[in-house]
């Protein structure tokens, strides 16, 4: 279980980024955080990926406290970060290069399959598309079957067609192992699809302001009901989080035009 | 400013023109290659035709034919192939030893901090005293044959080494180190499997500048004593009022000079076949 335990981070120039910020993700969960700019998103992920460092309180994986990078987690970051020299199949194995070539080269065969991008094993990353590239760095970040995988705002600079693939491909890559996830994003039909729980934020410093529970039946249908129902109570959370209150007769309206603001 | 800095910079101007092949209908580009063949051939033209009907003797300018006559004949007699040997045998012995300890130095100041705050002032120092001015000692010190020629020469090297690998390994992304720091890289794999494939386009711009500077301190170091090497040559026909002889040789430093570096480049661009840059795009 990953454990974040008062949590708090101060950046030397003394910004506070976090403050306080405490949540518990059981193994195999889809935890999903979202909110408004300055929040202090990222910087929790690079906490719980052991990059920075808290300056209170603790990151803890199965009882054992993160003070840098572990094998156990994996990252995908914004951007897909593949290294320009190395060609699609060298970034994906990027994490075996200890394990014997064989081995290597079956698990980067499987993965890249998983991903679909077989015929794009000998291209330079800088052939692939931005849905192609970010689906190397997944398969990167999952080939060495961690148990807690983080993403920051993965799919957030690609197009909308994309972004809904890509999210359906995760789930999908998910399903395989079932690692713990926690998706940072400001998109909140992501985060619906997505998440078991979404997490919101404020900002100002950072802290954890409301969870919703979206436990909708998988797959997830984005035109169902259900899934408006759970969105406007995230883009509610969300507009509270910003200090836009919105009384109750008028939440629907309010909401909708608060969501397009708030980040 | 050191006349080294100059030539680095001058140096690494030529190398960006130089990586951008313009494409477009090869009868065209013979155009422009011609065109600027045409004011050397113009010239030479004029001047042999000028010392043939006799309105100069051409004993110190001498004419393209007499030049072209000498350096046949010190490469029939194999005197000119000795003089090449010997000179890029030390070019590349300077150059193998300078490089070496440039690219080691740069790695270790770039990576670590508090060796670049503790080494780099003192090579900053060590930079900015003109290198042939260390000949008298590097003689006192190491003799007047090869260990002072082949010092000098990887001091040259040295510097524009460093400075490239050091500069380079400072300005990698971050975004990219951070990848080295998630997979848990140790500092010799972080510099092996991220630095260096990150610094390596720069890096060969800074091995070119390296060896422009061997190639120049090679000649001083033989013009200042030596009895072999084409620098030797120069102080020869100088000597003995041969100027044919002194152009043969520079002819000859050209060539190699130029054989040398596009070796390097050759022997490089499977390395950089990666980059998705300005130059790259064709």
């Amino acid at each position: 279980m990953l454990v974040l335990d008062h949590v708090g981070k101060t950046y030397s120039n003394r910004v506070r980024a976090l403050h306080d910020v405490s949540l518990e993700v059981e193994p195999g969960e889809i935890a999903v955080i979202i909110g408004g700019s300055g929040c202090g998103k990222s910087t929790l992920l690079r906490l719980v990926c052991g990059l920075d460092q808290p300056t209170q309180g603790a990151v803890v994986l199965d009882g054992a406290t993160i003070t840098e990078p572990q094998e156990k987690i994996g990252i995908v970051f914004q951007e897909p970060r593949l290294l320009p020299w190395l060609s699609v199949a060298d970034n994906v194995g990027f994490g075996l290069a200890h394990r014997r070539p064989a081995e290597r080269n079956q698990r980067v065969a499987t993965a890249l399959d998983r991903v679909g991008l077989s015929d794009k094993a000998r291209m330079w990353p800088r052939e692939l598309s931005g849905g192609q590239a970010q689906r190397a760095a997944i398969a990167r970040a999952l080939i060495t079957r961690p148990e807690v995988m983080l993403l920051d705002e993965p799919f957030s600079a690609l197009d909308a067609f994309t972004r809904i693939d890509l999210q359906d491909h995760l789930l999908d890559l998910w399903a395989d192992a079932k690692p713990t996830l926690v998706v940072v994003t400001h998109d909140v039909d992501e985060a619906i699809v997505l998440a078991d729980r979404v997490i919101v934020m404020s900002p100002r410093p950072g802290r954890v302001f409301a969870e919703v529970e979206t436990d909708l039946p998988r797959p997830r249908d984005r035109q169902s009901a259900a899934f408006d129902f759970a969105k406007r109570r995230v883009m509610a959370a969300l507009d509270r989080s910003l200090d836009r209150a919105v009384t109750t007769d008028d939440r629907e309206t309010r909401a909708t035009a608060g969501a397009a603001l708030w980040w | 400013m050191s006349p080294a800095d100059v030539t680095v910079s001058a140096e690494q101007r030529s190398v960006r023109t130089e990586q951008t092949p313009l494409q477009r209908d090869p009868l065209e580009r013979f155009g422009r290659l011609f065109l600027g063949l045409v004011l050397p051939l113009v010239l030479a033209l004029l001047w042999e035709t000028a010392v043939r009907h006799g309105l100069s003797n051409g004993r110190l300018v001498p004419p393209p034919s007499v030049i072209f006559q000498t350096f046949v004949d010190l490469a029939r007699t194999g005197e000119l192939q000795r003089h090449v040997l010997v000179t890029t045998g030390r070019v590349a012995a300077g150059f193998g030893i300078g490089v070496v300890a440039g690219t080691l130095a740069g790695a270790i100041a770039g990576y670590s901090a508090l060796t670049r705050r503790l080494l780099d002032p003192t090579l900053q120092a060590l930079r900015a005293i003109p290198s042939i001015a260390w000949v008298p000692l590097f003689v006192l010190w190491f003799g007047i044959f090869e260990s002072s020629k082949i010092t000098l020469i990887a001091v040259g090297v040295f510097f524009p080494v460093y400075l490239g690998v050091m500069g380079a390994i400072l300005s990698v992304d971050r975004k990219l180190v951070e990848v080295g720091r998630v997979f848990r890289l140790s500092a010799i794999a972080m510099v092996w499997r991220i630095l260096l494939p990150a610094v390596l386009p720069s890096y060969v711009i800074a091995l070119r500048s390296g060896l422009g500077l061997g190639w120049m301190f090679v000649v001083a170091a033989e013009l200042l004593g030596a009895s072999e090497g084409l620098g030797y040559l120069l102080i020869d026909g100088q000597q003995l009022g041969k100027p044919a002889e002194i152009v043969a040789a520079i002819v000859a430093f050209a060539i190699i000079g130029k054989l040398s570096d596009w070796i390097i480049v050759i022997a490089t661009a499977p390395l950089l076949r990666w980059e998705d840059a300005f130059a790259a795009r064709n």
